[in-house]
């Protein structure tokens, strides 16, 4: 299999594509960060920062990633929920069973016509986390349940309520809860009412972001089950968000691995488990002693703390933490300056950066001490060693400081086995 | 002829019990505090008051919300036969005025309320759901509406429109719908964001069948507890204008009467503006003691769960 990207963000060419049910094409979402009383856009938070992939029919997609690596925000805008900044997305709106070419142009989400947009809104539905804040306290589950017909002018009266029964025995509710509030469920049923109103319009994609995050461990499984069942039933394609390695191995087809806004590790998710590639997953992996054990055991976040999303590192986003970074990893002036941050007495005396690149700048300190203390603490073992490696020139005078790094490698996703990709230079080495 | 849903007609009663057990319960939440008992006590009393006010003291003025005058008894103390509470410099009868001062009360804080209600609600949501610019103007004449003490506030508006008792419900229109207005734009953010919300959206809802359905009825609540609040407020304010002469000489108005019987506390003539002091004082504690159980009981980390 073989996904290219054009650079305009086009599907050029897939294997399978007859099965696609959703592409998703460089996508990106920052959101901007606004200052001060006029409130000026300062920066932004570079959520999702170019992300591609393919949901096929049917298909289960795990999405893992520590907290804030942009899950939610792209599952956002994969239901229509969130405009990107850009890039695209794009969905089949032809139906099951339809033979159909690769997904084009026409079928970019922002670019449909009305129809085809409310078919697409009727295909993609959503699961969220918290199964108290995703019902509307004040409407009767029967009115929960039965709005996405009543919206699309599916059913109403006797035929709505009946089939808002039907949809409430499938999640294994039943005609008793038709008149009931939120508050009078347990999590797990409230959870089951999301189901089945992400049902009612029988979509093709359900986005289901950390559905049982939530839950009591055993209330988990019984969700879990009762989503592999409608799969199963349906036909239907989950992207699944979760922050639980255990449950991906057990629901997801393939998993994505995210960092940072990127994608960095993708494949199907036995050869992931199994032969992970990518160092970020290989941590993730490793934190969890034993994935058959205790299903509710987090990932253990790593070594240091996750980089400014406003301010990414560059090259590979991981280099600030990855125990095998090499020279050529992505290596640049912000390394310096965050390993300076921990350097309080030397951070102070720096007044200055004068940035010609990423890669070279002076940086400028209120005495040659302290410009002299930076560069003996560079040349030494107090910053790691491949970063050391990565600068070409160092020079002091006075109190300025001159740094150049090495131009690293370009670092993208790439085929290391059979629909197995990695962004690593380490990768299927 | 028509095919009936066995199923149907028990359905729907247990949808109208269930529909109303939320009211059920809440009531049963307000009954339980006692404070919140006494409040409701008094306000049925002074709403019966209002209500049956022609029966209790019935008019002989054309206008019946005007003081009746009978220069034959001025002056008179509480007690005299006819005029239970006595009577005020211009042979007013006290007892008239407290009953029909209890209508007048009512009007100016329902109509205040509701008008005030409507603005801040409209106001706080176009500033929350639209955003921007829009909002940052709308926030500042706010903060700037906030910044002066209600009362002065009033008082200054009532004084540039003159003295008449509907500059003063005009006055207290323009000042009370900035706190509504405040209130509901927070209501809205914290609302709109809500997974609720995004699951609509999802379903593909109107933006319109949103903000009716899940924004709103979900946004209101404090602004309930706040309107309950300033029915006994926007009296109290009401009279302390009339108090200091912004309203019409006259009138069956409690701040009116204990205006003009104040002078005549120092003979001795206490019951004039005793007895409608104590009807304004009677009105904003009733309401506050209410509205205060209405947020305890409406209170979101007990109220659903
Ligand atoms: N509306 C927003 N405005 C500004 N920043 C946002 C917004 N939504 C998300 N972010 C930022 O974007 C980044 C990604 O957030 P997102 O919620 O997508 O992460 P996540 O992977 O779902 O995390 P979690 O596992 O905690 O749910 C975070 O740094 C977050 O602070
Ligand atoms: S490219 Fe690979 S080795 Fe280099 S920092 Fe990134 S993950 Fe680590
Ligand atoms: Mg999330």
């Amino acid at each position: 299999m073989n996904v290219k990207v054009d650079t305009d963000g086009t599907v050029a060419h897939q294997d399978d594509a007859g099965d696609v049910l959703l592409s998703v094409r460089n996508l990106r979402k920052y959101f901007p960060i606004k200052d001060g009383v006029l409130q000026n856009v300062v920066g932004h938070v570079k959520a999702v920062d170019g992300v591609s992939f393919d949901i096929r029919r049917g298909e289960t997609v795990g999405l893992v990633g520590e907290s804030g690596c942009g899950k939610s925000t792209l599952s956002g805008c994969v239901s229509g929920l969130t405009d990107p900044t850009g890039g695209s997305v794009h969905f089949n709106t032809r139906g099951r069973g339809s033979a159909h070419g690769p997904l084009d142009e026409g079928d970019r989400i922002d670019r449909m016509d009305r129809a085809t947009f409310a078919k697409y809104r009727r295909n993609v539905q959503m699961v969220f986390q918290d199964n108290f804040a995703s019902l509307n306290p004040r409407q009767l589950v029967v009115d929960i349940v039965g709005r996405p017909l009543r919206v699309h002018g599916i059913a109403s009266g006797t035929a709505l309520q009946e089939k808002v029964v039907e949809l409430l025995e499938q999640v294994g509710l039943g005609r008793q809860h038709l008149y009931r509030y939120p508050h009078q469920f347990s999590g797990g049923q409230r959870q089951r009412i999301s189901i089945a109103r992400a049902l009612a319009l029988d979509p093709e994609l359900i986005v289901l972001d950390e559905p049982t995050s939530a839950l009591d461990v055993s209330v988990q499984a019984q969700i879990l089950n009762l989503l592999n069942d409608l799969q199963a039933e349906r036909h239907l394609a989950y992207l699944f968000i979760t922050h639980d390695l255990s449950v991906v191995r057990h629901m997801a087809d393939r998993t994505i691995t995210m960092y940072l806004g990127k994608v960095v590790e993708e494949g199907p998710t036995q050869d992931l488990f199994e032969t992970p590639e990518h160092p970020y997953t290989k941590v993730l992996l490793a934190a969890k002693p034993d994935l058959d054990d205790d299903p509710d055991v987090p990932i253990q976040t790593l070594a240091g703390s996750i980089p400014d999303p406003a301010r990414p590192p560059s090259g590979c986003r991981f280099h600030t933490r990855c125990p095998v970074a090499t020279s050529t990893c992505g290596w640049e002036i912000d390394d310096i300056v965050r390993e300076l941050e921990t350097r309080e007495d030397l951070f102070d005396k720096l007044v200055g950066v004068d940035r010609k690149s990423d890669l070279e700048a002076t940086l400028t300190f209120s005495d040659s001490a302290a410009a002299h203390a930076v560069w003996e603490a560079i040349r030494s073992d107090s910053v790691p060693e491949t970063m050391r490696d990565a600068i070409e020139t160092l020079d002091v005078r006075d109190g300025a400081l001159m740094v150049r790094f090495a131009k690293p490698s370009a670092i993208e996703l790439r085929e290391v086995g059979t629909g197995h990709r990695a962004a690593c230079i380490l990768a299927g080495e | 002829m028509s095919v009936t849903d066995p199923n149907a007609a028990p359905m729907r009663e247990t949808a109208f019990s269930v529909r109303t057990r939320r009211w059920r319960e809440l009531s049963a939440t307000i009954l339980s505090n006692p404070t919140t008992v006494i409040g409701l006590v008094i306000i049925v009393a002074l709403l019966a008051m209002a209500v049956f006010a022609p029966w209790l003291a019935s008019p002989n003025t054309p206008d019946p919300y005007q003081m009746p005058r009978d220069w034959g008894a001025v002056r008179m103390p509480p007690g005299t036969p006819g005029h239970v509470l006595g009577t005020t410099n211009q042979g007013g009868d006290v007892f008239y005025g407290v009953v029909w001062g209890s209508r007048t009360s009512l009007q100016l804080s329902i109509v205040v309320v509701s008008v005030t209600v409507c603005i801040g609600i409209a106001i706080g949501s176009i500033a929350g759901l639209v955003g921007g610019w829009v909002d940052e103007a709308l926030m500042r004449i706010v903060d700037v509406f906030l910044s002066i003490p209600e009362l002065i506030f009033a008082l200054a508006v009532a004084a540039i429109l003159g003295p008449s008792f509907s500059n003063i419900i005009l006055s207290l229109c323009i000042v009370f719908w900035v706190k509504y207005a405040r209130i509901m734009r927070a209501q809205i953010i914290l609302v709109r964001q809500a997974d609720y919300v995004k699951a609509a959206t999802v379903i593909g809802d109107s933006k319109f069948n949103i903000f009716r359905r899940d924004i709103l009825p979900n946004a209101v609540t404090p602004i309930a507890v706040q309107a309950t609040l300033d029915m006994g407020n926007i009296v109290l304010v009401g009279a302390t204008l009339s108090f200091i002469g912004l309203s019409e000489s006259g009138i069956a108005e409690w701040g009116v009467l204990v205006s003009e019987g104040q002078a005549g506390i120092a003979s001795g003539r206490w019951w004039a503006s005793t007895f409608p002091g104590l009807m304004i004082f009677l009105w904003a504690l009733a309401f506050n003691l209410v509205g205060d159980g209405l947020r305890d009981a409406l209170d979101p980390r007990t109220e659903g769960r």
